[in-house]
Formats: C-alpha cells, sequence, structure tokens
C-alpha cells in the first residue's frame, strides 16, 4: 500500500478509538507458525471469505511506475509485474471471515516473512529490492525489522519447490504404481533373485533372533554380516539400485512381503533413486505407526520447505473467496512469491491465477460499483467516506483475545478490508454469505464481481469525495490509445499549459481540440479529440517538420515523439527506466524487430482531466 | 561457484579461532565481555552515532580527525553482487572488475560506516583510537525529484548481518541520512527554478482554478466576505480597531486571530478545514485587493495560513519577496540539514588525512557514489577523482601481501581482517587469556570512548563497522613497525604519508583479489609487480581475445561436454579452458585467436542452413534447442555495464534486448562488406559462404577425424 498522508491516518485513528477498543491482530513469526497453521485452517474452514493484505518493500520507483489513467489492463499488469519482480513482502495478513447480519466474525493473523535462504539452495530470493521511504514510513508505525529478519517465515513457491526437490534429498515412501512389468530378463531375474534371497534371510534372521535372547557381541555380528542397518528404532536393509528398472523390480518383488516390510526410496543429489531402503515392522499394528510417522515426516518436511506458502495453499484448497485491495498488483506479488514466475502476457495471468484463487473479490471494485471515486485508493479514506454517506453499521467480532503484552498493532488493513467489504455488501444488497445448497459456490451477484483485476474501471462518474482530494472540474472522456502521442525533449521545467500553447502554434494539426498533460518531468502525452490527427502528427516529425518552422525549432532542439504502441511496449519488455522518456527511447530502439500486429484488444482509455500525477511530486 | 557473504567476504574467512565467543552478542558485548575477559580488559561499548547524538559526535570526530596521525574505515552494506554471475571471475578482465565493482556500489546501500581516528601520544608511546560506528540510512529527508530512493538488498548478505547481530532497527529508524554533493547540488538547483517561477503564480493559481458549485460554498464564502471587509474596515479605523474586533463573538475570535505578521497585521485563520480555506483564499483574491493570501510555516513546524494586510501594491510586493526569502532560507536549511552523515566524508576528505582500509576498493567505490556523485563509466576516470578527494589511501591487505617478511611471518596463513588482527594484535585479540600464538606486538594501542579509556579494550563485535575499523588500523600500526617504522623516534604526525617505506604500497588498492589486480590511484594503471602476484596459484593464462562466450544451451550441458562438442570441431587441444559463470554461460578460450571468429562465423552457418548436414554437425549438441548464443569476450562488458541484474546470465543477456544468436567479430567490416555484396548478384554472396566453409575446411583438415559434411556445404 502506498504510505497514507499522515493525516488521514491521524483522523482515521481518532475515530477508530472513539468507537472500539484497538483490534488485536495475532503476530505470527517463525516461533509459532507450526500452531498458528493449525489454528488457521480451522478458521479457514469455519469462515465464508478470507481477506488477505500485503505490506511490500516498495512499489513503484517513479511517479510513472503507477498505474496511470493512461494505462490499458495489459499496461497496468506489466506495471504490476515489474514491482512484484523486485521488491519483496514482509508482511502477509489474511483474515478468514463471515458476515452474519451486520457482525463481521474475523480471525486475524499476521505474518512477518523474510525470504531466508533456509535449505541453503539460494532461493527463494536471491535478491530484492526496498524504497526508504516505504521502511521509514513501517518504521514509524513502530514496526520491528530485527524480528522480521531473524525470526520471519521463509518460503518456496511452488515452482521453486519441484525445481529444488531433487536437491533436498529425504528418503521418501514409494508411492509407486507399478504397472504390470514386461517379461524379465535375464539380468533382471538374477537381480530379482539375489535381492529376494537376500532380504528373505535378513527377514527371517530377525524374525528368529526376536524370540531369542542373545549375547550383544553376536547381535552386532549378525548385523555385520546381514547388512542390517536401523531406521529410527527398526532395522532395515539397503538395497543399491543403478536404475529406475531395477528399482521398480525391487519393489515388485516387495510386495510379496508387505504385511511387515515398508520400502523407502533414498534419493542422491541429482534426483534419481540410489537405494531401496526396506524397514522392517515388528506387527500390522507397528507397520501403520510406522506409515503414520513417515507421513508426519513428509509433512514436517513440507512445512520447512514450503513455509509461509502452506498458508496460501490452505487457501487455494479452501476455494474461498479472498478478499483484497488493489488485487492487481497484490496478487502479482502472491503468483510471484509463491507460485510461478509471473506469465508475460495479463491473460495469461488472468487465467493462471484463476486455477488457484476462483474467486478473487476487490473491495476498490466494488467501491466503483455504488457510483464513485476512483480517487480514494486508501482503506480509511474508503471507510470515513463511507461512514458518511451511508448508514451500513457494522460490528467487528475478534476471536483473537487481546493479548496485553501484545503492543504490536500490524496487519490491521486486513480487518479493514473485511469491515469495508461487509460494509459495501450492505450498502450494495448483496447477500454476503456461501450458500450450502450451492456446494460453495458465490451468491450469483458477487459471482459478477470476481477475478477482475482492470485498473480502471469504466463504469463510474467523479464525485467530489474528499476534502482533501483535489477537486475535479472537467468531466472525462473516453480516448482511443491511436489517438495519443507520448512526447519528450521539450525544455525542462515547462508545464502542460505551456507546453500546449506551444504546440497549438507549432502545426496544423493542433488548431483542432486537444489536450496535454505531463506524466512525469521530461515526458508528456497528447490526446487527439479528432481521430486520425495523431497519424498526420507522427508524419510531420517524421519529415522533420517539413514546412513548419516552429515545429522544425522544436525538433531540432531535441523534441521526440512515440506512440501508444512504444508505450506498451516499454511496459512490456520492463524497461521502466526513473524517466519515461528513457524508456520510450530505449523501446524505440527495440521497435524494429519485433511486430505488434497481435496486440489488439480494448484500446479504450478514460482521459482524466486530470490525471493522477501531483506535479509537486516531481 | 563461489558464494560471497559481505563486503569481505573474499578475503575474511569467518574464523572465530581466536576471538572471544562474548564479541558475537554485540549488543550485550558490554556486560558479557566483563565477565569472561581478564581482569586487565576494560569494557566499554564503542562510540555508537545515530541521528540523536550525530551533532555532538560530529563536532567531536571533527577534534579527533584533526590531530589524527591517519583514520582507519570499514563500510557493512546490503549485499554485494546483484547476481550470481556479477561475482568476482578469474576470467574477469581490469574494466569488468571496476564495472562490477561500480554496479555493486551503486545498487546496495550503506547501513554502517565505521571511522576511528589513530593518534600517536608521544606521551604515553601509544596510539589512541577513537572507534566510532555509524549507523546510516537512506532516508529521503527532502524532495529532491526523480526517482525514490531505492536499493537492492542481498538475501545472503542480511541473513549475514543477522547472525552477527546486527540492529537493523537501529539502522532504518534512528540511521543518518545523507546527500551526495550531486544530489545537494540538484536540490539546491530545484529550489533556484522553483523560485524563479512568478509567486503570485505560485499561491493563486489554485483560487483561480476554483469555481463555486455548493450552495453551502456560496453561504460561506459570503460570510466570510463579511468578516474579512468588518476586519479590513477595523483596521483603517485607527485607534478602536482593536476593541472593537474583540466584540466579536467568541467563537469568530478563535478562527481569526489578529497577529503581526513581519510588521503589518495580519489575521491567522484557525480550525478551518482545506476546502473553507481554500474558498477563503478565492473570497480574498478575488475582493480584497490590499489583502494578501499567504501560507508560511509557523513555530512547531505547523503551516499557518494567514490574511496580511498590505498598505500598497508596492507593499504587497515587498511582503511577498520577503516571505519568499524566508521560505527559500528555509529550504536551504533543510538540504544543509539533509547533507548529514556526508560532513564525516567532507572532513576525512579536506583534512586529507591517511585513509586505511582493509581490501578497500568496493569501500571507497560506495563511498563516492554515495557522498560524492555517480561513478564514472571507466576505472581511470573514476580513479583519478577519488585520487583528488582521497589523495592517501592505503590497504592493509595490500600491504600484509606485499612484504615478504610478513607473508613468512603468517606462514600461508589468509590476510582476512580478523586472522591479521588475531596474529598481529594478539593482546587485543585475545583479552581471554590463551595461547599466543601471534607475534609481540610493537606498539601499543589505546582505546579511547567518550571519557572512558583502556589500554585493553576488546568490547567490539566482528562485522560491526566500528569494530572493523579498529582492528584495521590496529593491524596497519604494527604492519608499520615491522616494516621499520620506528613511533617513537619519530612522532608520525605528517611523516607517515611521505615515509619511503610506506610510500611504494600508498594508493595502491586490490580491484579483485580473486586475480590479485591492483590497481593504483595515482596513474589508474593495473600495476603488474609480480611479487603481488606469485602468491595465488593461477589458471593457464588467460588472453581475452582467445575467449568466446556462450549461454543459452541445453541445460544439462557441462563444461566437459562442451569442450568434447568443440574439440571435435577445432581439434583436441584448441579448447585450452572452459569456465563457468553460472548454469546458463560459459566461457570458452581457445588456443588461438583466430578459432574465435571461426567458430563464431561456423556457429552462425550452422543456423543459417538449418538443414540436415547442420543437424549431423558435431557442434548441433550445443546448439539443441535453438536458443544457444555466442559472443566474443567484449559483448561480456557490454552486458557487465547494463544496470539490470537478473539472476541468470541467460536472462540478462535477453533482457538487454538482443535479438541476434551470434554476435561476430569485427561486425562493421562484416556488414559494410555485406552491404556491398547486397547490391550485386547473389553470386557473389555465394563467394562469401564459400570463404567461411573453407575456413573451417582448413581448420577441419587438421582433425583426425574430418566430417564428411563438409565438402558439400562448401558447394
Amino acid at each position: 500500500m502506498v504510505p497514507r498522508p499522515p493525516m488521514l491516518q491521524r483522523r482515521f485513528l481518532s475515530t477508530a478509538t472513539n468507537h472500539r477498543r484497538r483490534w488485536p491482530v495475532k503476530q505470527v513469526t517463525k516461533a509459532n507458525f507450526s500452531e498458528a497453521l493449525d489454528q488457521i485452517k480451522n478458521h479457514l474452514g469455519d469462515s465464508d471469505f478470507v481477506a488477505v493484505s500485503l505490506q511490500k518493500t516498495g512499489s513503484f520507483s517513479s511517479p510513472w511506475h503507477r498505474v496511470l489513467p493512461i494505462d490499458t489492463a495489459d499496461t497496468a499488469y506489466f506495471k504490476a509485474k515489474y514491482a512484484a519482480e523486485r521488491f519483496q513482502v514482509l508482511q502477509f495478513a489474511v483474515c478468514p471471515f463471515s458476515i452474519r447480519a451486520s457482525k463481521v466474525i474475523a480471525h486475524p493473523y499476521n505474518f512477518h516473512l523474510f525470504p531466508r535462504d533456509e535449505l541453503k539452495i539460494g532461493m527463494p530470493s536471491y535478491s530484492f529490492s526496498c524504497q526508504s521511504s516505504y521502511l521509514t514510513s513501517m518504521a514509524r508505525e513502530g514496526f520491528d525489522f530485527n524480528a522480521c529478519i531473524y525470526n520471519g517465515i521463509s518460503y518456496l513457491s511452488r515452482a521453486q519447490e519441484s525445481a529444488s526437490k531433487d536437491r533436498i534429498g529425504n528418503p521418501v515412501p514409494s508411492k509407486y504404481v507399478i504397472q504390470s512389468s514386461s517379461a524379465l530378463s535375464v539380468a533382471d531375474a538374477v537381480f530379482v533373485e539375489r535381492i529376494k534371497s537376500r532380504v528373505r534371510h535378513w527377514r527371517n534372521a530377525f524374525k528368529d533372533t526376536s524370540t531369542r535372547a542373545e549375547e550383544a557381541l553376536i547381535k552386532s555380528l549378525r548385523k555385520l554380516i546381514l547388512g542390517s542397518e536401523e531406521y529410527g528404532s527398526r532395522p532395515c536393509l539397503s538395497i543399491d539400485v543403478c536404475s529406475e528398472r531395477q528399482v521398480q523390480l525391487a519393489l515388485e518383488m516387495l510386495r510379496d512381503f508387505s504385511d511387515d516390510l515398508v520400502p523407502l526410496l533414498i534419493p542422491t543429489k541429482g534426483g534419481e533413486t540410489q537405494a531401496v531402503r526396506v524397514v522392517l515392522t515388528s506387527s500390522k499394528e507397528d507397520k501403520e505407526t510406522f506409515e503414520r510417522e513417515l507421513q508426519n515426516l513428509e509433512d514436517e518436511q513440507n512445512k520447512r520447505v514450503r513455509g509461509f506458502r502452506e498458508v496460501i495453499d490452505l487457501i487455494s484448497t479452501s476455494q474461498k473467496p479472498v478478499v483484497a485491495h488493489n488485487s492487481l498488483n497484490d496478487f502479482a506479488f502472491i503468483y510471484s512469491k509463491f507460485l510461478s514466475s509471473l506469465p508475460s502476457s495479463m491473460d495469461e495471468f488472468r487465467c493462471s491465477v484463476r486455477l488457484v484463487f476462483p474467486h478473487i473479490l476487490d473491495v476498490s471494485h466494488l467501491m466503483k460499483e455504488i457510483g464513485l471515486m476512483k480517487k480514494v485508493t486508501n482503506l480509511p479514506a474508503a471507510i470515513s467516506y463511507l461512514k458518511r454517506r451511508f448508514f451500513a453499521p457494522i460490528d467487528m467480532e475478534i476471536s483473537h483475545q487481546d493479548d496485553a503484552s501484545e503492543s504490536k498493532i500490524h496487519g490491521h488493513d486486513v480487518l479493514r478490508i473485511s469491515e469495508l467489504f461487509a460494509k459495501l455488501c450492505s450498502i450494495l444488497k448483496i447477500a454476503p454469505v456461501i450458500d450450502e445448497d450451492e456446494n460453495g459456490h458465490l451468491p450469483s451477484v458477487l459471482e459478477d464481481y470476481t477475478n477482475i483485476f482492470n485498473p480502471c474501471s469504466t463504469s463510474s462518474q467523479d464525485h467530489t469525495i474528499d476534502e482533501d482530494v483535489s477537486v475535479w472540474t472537467d468531466n472525462r472522456r473516453k480516448v482511443d490509445s491511436k489517438d495519443l502521442v507520448f512526447l519528450w525533449g521539450f525544455r525542462g521545467g515547462m508545464s502542460a499549459r505551456t507546453l500546449k500553447k506551444l504546440l497549438h502554434d507549432s502545426h496544423d494539426v493542433f488548431s483542432e481540440e486537444f489536450d496535454v498533460r505531463l506524466l512525469d518531468k521530461s515526458c508528456a502525452v497528447v490526446a487527439f479529440w479528432n481521430p486520425g490527427l495523431s497519424e498526420s502528427f507522427l508524419e510531420a516529425m517524421d519529415s522533420g517538420g517539413i514546412s513548419c518552422e516552429s515545429l522544425r525549432e522544436m525538433i531540432s532542439e531535441g523534441l521526440r515523439v512515440a506512440t501508444y504502441q512504444t508505450y506498451r511496449r516499454a511496459c512490456r519488455l520492463g524497461v521502466l527506466e526513473a524517466d519515461l522518456a528513457d524508456s520510450l527511447e530505449k523501446a524505440l530502439g527495440d521497435a524494429d524487430s519485433l511486430s505488434e500486429a497481435h496486440s489488439k484488444e480494448s484500446s479504450e482509455i478514460d482521459w482524466d482531466s486530470d490525471l493522477m500525477i501531483n506535479l509537486d511530486d516531481l | 561457484m563461489k558464494k560471497q557473504w559481505l563486503v569481505r567476504a573474499l578475503s575474511e574467512t569467518l574464523t572465530l579461532a581466536s576471538t572471544t565467543t562474548s564479541s558475537f552478542t554485540r549488543s550485550l558485548c558490554s556486560s558479557t565481555s566483563s565477565s569472561s575477559s581478564s581482569s586487565s580488559s576494560s569494557s566499554f561499548a564503542l562510540k555508537n552515532v545515530t541521528k540523536s547524538n550525530f551533532e555532538s559526535a560530529l563536532s567531536n570526530l571533527r577534534r579527533l580527525v584533526r590531530d589524527a596521525d591517519f583514520v582507519s574505515i570499514d563500510l557493512e552494506m546490503t549485499g554485494v553482487t546483484s547476481a550470481p554471475w556479477r561475482d568476482s571471475f578469474e576470467f574477469d578482465r581490469f574494466d569488468i572488475r571496476y564495472l562490477k565493482v561500480k554496479d555493486s556500489a551503486e545498487k546496495f546501500a550503506v547501513v554502517q560506516f565505521g571511522v576511528c581516528p589513530f593518534r600517536w601520544d608521544s606521551s604515553k608511546q601509544s596510539f589512541i583510537a577513537h572507534p566510532h560506528n555509524f549507523y546510516i540510512f537512506p532516508r529521503q529527508e527532502i524532495p529532491v525529484g526523480g526517482p525514490s530512493y531505492e536499493f537492492l538488498c542481498q538475501t545472503t548478505s542480511i541473513d549475514f548481518l543477522a547472525k552477527y547481530q546486527f540492529d537493523f532497527n537501529q539502522c532504518i529508524h534512528e540511521g543518518i541520512s545523507y546527500l551526495s554533493r550531486g544530489q545537494q547540488d540538484e536540490a539546491l538547483r530545484h529550489l533556484q527554478m522553483r523560485y524563479e517561477d512568478d509567486l503570485s503564480e505560485l499561491y493563486l493559481r489554485e483560487a483561480r482554478d476554483t469555481a463555486l458549485v455548493r450552495i453551502a460554498d456560496v453561504l460561506f464564502t459570503e460570510r466570510m466576505k463579511n468578516r474579512i471587509s468588518e476586519w479590513r474596515e477595523g483596521l483603517l479605523q485607527s485607534g478602536n480597531s482593536g476593541s472593537k474586533f474583540q466584540e466579536s463573538t467568541n467563537d469568530f475570535s478563535q478562527q481569526f486571530q489578529t497577529i503581526f505578521f513581519k510588521m503589518r497585521p495580519a489575521l491567522l485563520l484557525n480550525g478551518f478545514t482545506s476546502h473553507q480555506l481554500r474558498l477563503i483564499q478565492l473570497v480574498t483574491v478575488k475582493h480584497f485587493e490590499n489583502l494578501v493570501y499567504i501560507r508560511v510555516k509557523g513555530e512547531s513546524s505547523s503551516v499557518q495560513q494567514l490574511i496580511v494586510y498590505t498598505e500598497s501594491n508596492n507593499d504587497r510586493g515587498l511582503l511577498m519577496k520577503e516571505v519568499k526569502d524566508g521560505l527559500r532560507k528555509e529550504e536551504e536549511m533543510k538540504i544543509e540539514a539533509a547533507v548529514g552523515f556526508r560532513h564525516v566524508i567532507d572532513l576525512l576528505s579536506s583534512e586529507q588525512k591517511l585513509i586505511v582500509g582493509h581490501n578497500c576498493f568496493l569501500d571507497i567505490a560506495h563511498i563516492y557514489s554515495k557522498f560524492l556523485g555517480s561513478l564514472p563509466s571507466t576505472a581511470e576516470e573514476y580513479v583519478s577523482s577519488v585520487h583528488k578527494y582521497f589523495p592517501y589511501i592505503i590497504d592493509t591487505k595490500v600491504l600484509l601481501n606485499a612484504n615478504d617478511v610478513l607473508r613468512a611471518m603468517m606462514k600461508k596463513g589468509s590476510t582476512s581482517l580478523s586472522k591479521a588482527f588475531a596474529f598481529l594484535c594478539p593482546e587485543i585479540a585475545s583479552s581471554v587469556k590463551g595461547s599466543r600464538l601471534g607475534l609481540k606486538p610493537h606498539v601499543n594501542v589505546e582505546v579511547q570512548v567518550d571519557d572512558m579509556r583502556s589500554s585493553n579494550w576488546n568490547s567490539g563485535a566482528k562485522h560491526e563497522a566500528g569494530y572493523d575499523a579498529f582492528m584495521t588500523g590496529c593491524v596497519f600500526a604494527q604492519v608499520c613497525s615491522h616494516l621499520g617504522f620506528n613511533f617513537k623516534l619519530h612522532p608520525p604526525f605528517t611523516n607517515l604519508t611521505h615515509d619511503e617505506k610506506l610510500q611504494k604500497h600508498i594508493n595502491l588498492l586490490y580491484l579483485s583479489w580473486i586475480n590479485s589486480d591492483i590497481i593504483d590511484l595515482r596513474t589508474g594503471k593495473q600495476t603488474a609487480e609480480s611479487s603481488y602476484n606469485s602468491l595465488k596459484f593461477r589458471y593457464p593464462k588467460i588472453v581475452f581475445s582467445n575467449i568466446c562466450l556462450i549461454w543459452g544451451f541445453p541445460s544439462k550441458l557441462k563444461a566437459r561436454e562442451i569442450r568434447e562438442c568443440i574439440s571435435k570441431v577445432f581439434g583436441p587441444s584448441s579448447v585450452s579452458s572452459i569456465y563457468h559463470l553460472d548454469e546458463t554461460a560459459v566461457f570458452v578460450q581457445f588456443s588461438k585467436e583466430e578459432y574465435v571468429s571461426v567458430f563464431l562465423e561456423l556457429k552462425e552457418t550452422l543456423e543459417r542452413n538449418n538443414d540436415p548436414i547442420s543437424v549431423l554437425h558435431p557442434l548441433s549438441k550445443l546448439l539443441e534447442g535453438g536458443n544457444t548464443r555466442a559472443a566474443s569476450y567484449e559483448f561480456y562488458k557490454e552486458i557487465c555495464s547494463s544496470s539490470i541484474s537478473k539472476v541468470l546470465f541467460a536472462d540478462q543477456a535477453e533482457s538487454i534486448g538482443i535479438k541476434w544468436k551470434t554476435k561476430l567479430l569485427g561486425e562493421n567490416e562484416m556488414a559494410s562488406f555485406r552491404n556491398s555484396t547486397d547490391e550485386s548478384e547473389s553470386g557473389k554472396m555465394n563467394s562469401v559462404i564459400d570463404d567461411l566453409s573453407c575456413s573451417h575446411f582448413l581448420v577441419d583438415e587438421t582433425l583426425d577425424s574430418p566430417y564428411p559434411a563438409e565438402a558439400q556445404v562448401s558447394k
């Protein structure tokens, strides 16, 4: 989340303390992770929804890296991807909740994460970027960086886990589906006979001695001769194998002894099997106990390897609707840290995310549905706005006891999201209950709001929603991306107004209606309201401003132009330099070889008279 | 591949052997070491400096540095290499090594800065050291414009710092921020530009744009108009104005308070919302010519909204100028205050003291990029400008390796800082009694922190910048003495920098410890003194022009297989070495320079033809998958100078946007040659291909098993 202006925060806190005591959020680190995992599993099962919110080390490095009103779904995704691949998540708040009448029953958890290389395999992350302003604002909120770095929970993404499977090297219980094997060759037959007699011999030896008392010396001698080892408290025998074929043969042979022998596969560092270890159990019950032990061991191991991702997997398998704020950014992070590397297009991303999280609800999208505001980007402002406009009282009931020793208040946003969601449902008259009969399907009204990642929905008009947000004067208009061009290389420090005037005098195309906005200090975007004029202008620029003295002069001073396609290419290639001008320049240089023909999709853009760029930031 | 942990991970092993375990618990060091150390050693923490005590520490440090004979430094950073292939390799040429250091210094942040001035006290016949440990953090204190402050963290480095109990909270919450000289100039320029703007534009722009829409706004505006004009009338009827005004309602006087602003009567506005204030501003501008609406910083840095009465247009202009100058002054002071930790660096530079570091090339690069300006693109430029700021730098690691006597004494021991310290200063290093393997120290060192002094101090923790700086200084003092510098006879003062014995080591730094490249800061040249180079086992001599870079090949291919593959075509002794950059890229060093271009051309031909013959070619194993790319060594430089850092080399190459599969040598000549043939008939083009394949043929003649395809290709 964007560090919110202190004024808003202060206001929210004061109203919060008026109405209720401070909400306790369970803080989870390495030390209490196992315990929290069990709890959250139950809570997830009992709840209808789960809210998530992420605290990152940064989000955009330059003003134009933000999602701007000129961004299409595609370019917004590329920007989110760029951020997700660079920055790190330090806190991940998860809150399973249900709504009953006007009450939210919530179970908030805040997980502290750190991408420590627990298994010494160079994962999950070689390095990550931090924006000092983000760290500073976390520090202001009293965040304990030491606790996070020393005791944060690590993780591996699904892709990383499968890539590193072979490097972890623990014994795996054989889960071979034994195929009806083809005819045995002579060598195979010899191999099978040899190990069969060895196993039988070894097994019998133990069966016999178990009844007889023996001297220690003889016992150990016998062990030596039989090649017996111990696996925990149980005796075992290793059978060396040199191929997967032999593994299969050995397992097949061992089926004859399946009432008390359990085979384990010992992997090499390279992922192949180097031996089959046979463990002897004393009885059928003992065998079951042993198999259970193995299962627990595997679970433990998974917990160690997957770390925090277990929580993501739990949310995913629960198939509960996930409620978020700014879902595009958050899910880009979730995808890249816990699932796999981000795909190269928005569509692919949308599809892959849907497979893992079938229902994602975005409160900022729902906010737009009630007919307002694109501008309120932070949660407290949204809540206080709703409070002033609508009557939708919501009670929060938190399951955790307020732990007096825990002064930490991190992860509150996730509760704000739950509260906001409940309010919005009540205002929009959506029944926020999962119907049992529809076996876990969402009410169809809510279904309509799921998995919308578009940065700027097209269905709203503007209001003055908050006194602290600047007043909008003009109406928004739609503009086709074809009619947008990017300009840079003009004199530094020029205002949009001056630039517009300069352009107006420079060429015929500017005698028609057009608009100019600065995107950062070096680059402006021009919207032509009459279709086709952008092409004429591009031609004029290409020709070096022939027959147009003042345009020629501007070109000679370094004026450059690019189309929306170039902008899209810059975003897609991830050349997000500090200055937009530099990125466009690079993307232009890269243009020749790549045909951009395929990108024929929603190119309508809402043109805001007031692009979300605050020139004071620049 | 070697894993680098921290700044000097190359050189420093993490030996715990001779140091006390008490030094590990950093925060508790004063309490624990007092219990574990011998009675003669005293323990007090070194001087930790954060935001809160920076001012006082700085003024003390000014005195200490001025009096010092030398100052040792050490830095802790958030990382060293931004990608595994950015690590230091044997195969790195001089210029590439600089590019790697540059990348590291630009991307990572410095979180701790150790400064330890050493002064010779002739009355005590001992050095006095003052270890300082500064926590620094690149907090953005003033809006400079441009991108936000951002830095990279290498996960292993952060974890390493955590292992040594680094206090991240202290650093982020309390760290001292800084501006480089470049940033300060930029900020001042920015300020200048802003104040050159028309002032009225600055203040009144918003008001003009606002239009009244809501009925409530209109009413409010009307009321305010009356109030303000009432107040103005009151002022004009001099004398009894004050009393009349006070008759107003209580509420009114709370919201409007009459004060004097710059010798003029003014209304201080309280308790309005920002929307209301905007409306008031609008009213003032529209209806009252001699009233000026301004915003100023009041006490306690809150913004005050004022309506000021001016007597004339002239007076109004005067007031505006006063306000403007005031604001500007304030901004300038803010910028001055934001310089922060850089004052320490400026101090070291202006005092022209001898700076002592241990394997400190990267440290100096960090200092340059954080406190001076952006790093130049070549080592030569960089070095000459460093030399201007810090004319005397000495590296204890260079010193230790340069001196045969010392090297012999240290046997084959490593020259890591902690090893050297334990060896040269055993009394300080092991305050716990035990076997004294090291030398008897020739020079005494006392430590002073604030008012506490000790001749047997050991309360630091390894990998804490302040303590590392202290260790470096101690090592330096002992080495000087071993080199024959007698502090007792010749008090050092300025002598050190001009001493004959030190002179030949001064301003020499390891550009890379791995391949013992030493750079001379005075000339920017690589020194080729054999004494520096004899230490390490060397690979067969590296000839950069014989090297070809290959990446993107099938991931299962190992160096041995690549060698086999190439040897089948060029002959068994054609490949002199193969070196993995990472799992996606290798350097292949050929025995002859011409093989590089022949290999690249052959690869290109094979891929262009893509016929059955190419498929059967021995190289096809290497080209499998169609993503194998190759280029000469020069391309490596291009990759290293990119600001992007992908973890895998192949991804990196892709991200900088290459579109070719093979980058031929001398592409310019090739290109012009091709262009000329393009215009002529295709027969000539064929002859080019013939030429290429002929050259392969020649090569293949030296092979024991020439492959049959060759003859057909050349047809």
